[in-house]
């Protein structure tokens, strides 16, 4: 390049030339090496580690936003009165603004007494060895529907394990840091939970859907399936306990020459931040299922019809306390 | 007074960036609309892609896509590999359009914003992460995009680079005959 144009040359094009393409290469480069290895990579992996790290680091920030974005949830209205002279005005408002306060809180402190005398409740009826957490937020991205709750690897928890409120089933711990874990929930895509209907003990899977809504799956045409059945977890696979709920049937489609019934559940549970939850941490022997229950699935996956269920059942109260007070000892 | 206003802009830059990482940390698990979540990340890379560094933008772009990542429960790599892109490209699209108004900036933003969402979805979908395309591009890509783009406008008003006129590249006190150009 001749002497006069490179002193005249500008910093714009030395500038546009030079910067942003090697940098974009070599971050290009190690992105795709992440998301490979991310992928490759087993759960407690490096990334998984570092990830882990990074959820620790920043789970007082999400309490925080936990606890900022909880009043917003169940604040109604505040009606000024526009007449009312400014003093009283003043008065007024401060007062309300007091009273508006200690109502929330009130109101929160006894749907937490109900929520937590309800967990009790579950843990009791079920005899599950559980410990209690709290949800401290939500997926912050929109394609996954995940929740964080505030207990993790120190308190006991690990990957897999299933996660209840007093409803029923949340979902299970798909990852775990020293302080919080996050719980797929299970009406996310990827969740499947081994279920059954309560009153005929058909088998099936229950799955979330990309619209948020959950579908028992692989329920044979032969089964006696109807709207309003309540749907229970069966305990095959060894990670829920069986006999929890797990939703209510909304809707029983069969289309013509199909094997398998297209069923809508309703979920049982709903999340919301602050709520307490029951992460189980173990099964006993007779929360799992038993060798006999799995060769029945397995030799009557359409379950019985249901008047045999009801014969064969003493209180027709169904799985609830057949597989939960009869278990046991208590706590 | 050049020098001055630099390090004001660096000051803005950095509390846009503190502010945008808590954000990303505590509100955007909590707030989610039509099935859309705000990605704070991408709108910090946006506001440095503007700024007029492109070598920065991409760093900035890698290291956002890489907290959000991090942060939430998605395939890591695979948002830090689109911003990355993403910032390049707006970054020189930025540079292209100097001397256009902040109107055109938004407008630049808004683009990045939908194109990085979709491509996100899409390739969610080829991961097998997400089955149903239409629900993953419209039902969560789009609700996120527009969320994110309206969002987007204060923090590039706090950081001072939405008024493209402003920023970057020596011609802009010089009275250079290109200034004008569009």
């Amino acid at each position: 390049m001749p002497r006069s144009q490179k002193k005249y040359s500008t910093g714009y094009n030395n500038r546009g030339q030079s910067t942003g393409f090697r940098p974009l290469i070599v971050l290009c480069i190690a992105s795709v090496l992440l998301l490979t290895f991310y992928i490759r990579e087993g759960e407690s992996g490096p990334i998984h580690t570092v990830r882990a790290g990074v959820t620790t680091i920043t789970s007082p920030a999400r309490m925080v936003g936990a606890a900022i974005a909880t009043p917003f949830n169940g604040l109604g209205n505040i009606f000024a009165n526009l007449t009312a002279s400014q003093e009283t005005l003043d008065e007024l408002r401060a007062q309300n603004e007091e009273l508006t306060a200690q109502v929330a809180e009130l109101s929160e402190a006894q749907e937490t007494a109900t929520r937590l005398e309800g967990l009790l409740d579950l843990r009791s009826t079920y005899n599950l060895q559980s410990t209690a957490a709290r949800i401290i937020g939500m997926s912050s991205d929109a394609w996954s529907r995940t929740v964080t709750i505030d207990k993790g690897s120190l308190d006991g928890l690990a990957i897999n394990m299933p996660v209840t409120n007093s409803a029923g089933v949340i979902g299970q711990i798909i990852e775990v840091s020293p302080n919080t874990a996050t719980v797929r929930l299970a009406n996310d895509e990827q969740s499947g939970i081994s279920a059954m209907v309560q009153s005929t003990r058909a088998q099936g899977m229950l799955e979330g859907q990309p619209d948020g809504t959950l579908r028992l799956e692989y329920i044979s045409v032969d089964s006696d399936v109807r709207e309003g059945d309540i749907i229970v977890t069966s305990g095959i696979g060894g990670v829920y306990p069986k006999g929890l709920p797990l939703g209510t049937i909304t809707s029983v489609e069969r289309a013509s020459n199909a094997v398998y019934y297209t069923i809508v559940v309703r979920s049982a549970v709903s999340t919301e931040n602050n709520e307490e939850v029951l992460v189980i941490t173990s099964l006993t022997d007779e929360q799992a299922a038993s060798d006999e229950d799995v060769a029945e699935a397995n030799s009557s996956p359409q379950g019985t019809t249901r008047d045999a269920q009801d014969d064969t059942s003493d209180d027709g109260s169904g799985d609830a306390s057949a597989d939960g007070t009869d278990t046991g000892t208590g706590e | 007074m050049d020098l001055h206003e630099s390090s004001r802009s660096q000051t803005s830059l950095a509390a846009v960036t503190v502010v945008a990482i808590l954000l990303q940390a505590a509100l955007a698990p909590q707030i989610s609309l039509f099935g859309g979540t705000i990605n704070f990340m991408l709108i910090l890379a946006a506001v440095y892609a503007f700024s007029g560094n492109a070598s920065r933008a991409v760093i900035a772009g890698f290291l956002c896509g890489l907290f959000y990542d991090l942060t939430a429960s998605v395939p890591v790599g695979l948002m830090t590999l689109l911003l990355t892109i993403g910032s390049f490209v707006l970054a020189n699209s930025s540079a292209a359009a100097i001397g256009a108004s902040s109107q055109n900036t938004y407008r630049l933003v808004a683009v990045f914003c939908f194109a990085v969402s979709m491509v996100y979805g899409v390739a969610l979908v080829i991961m097998g992460i997400q089955s149903d395309l239409v629900n993953s591009l419209l039902g969560h890509g789009l609700s996120t995009a527009i969320l994110s783009a309206l969002v987007s406008v204060p923090f590039f008003l706090a950081s001072g680079t939405s008024d493209s006129s402003r920023r970057g590249f020596s011609v802009k006190s010089k009275g250079s005959r290109f200034k004008g150009i569009r």
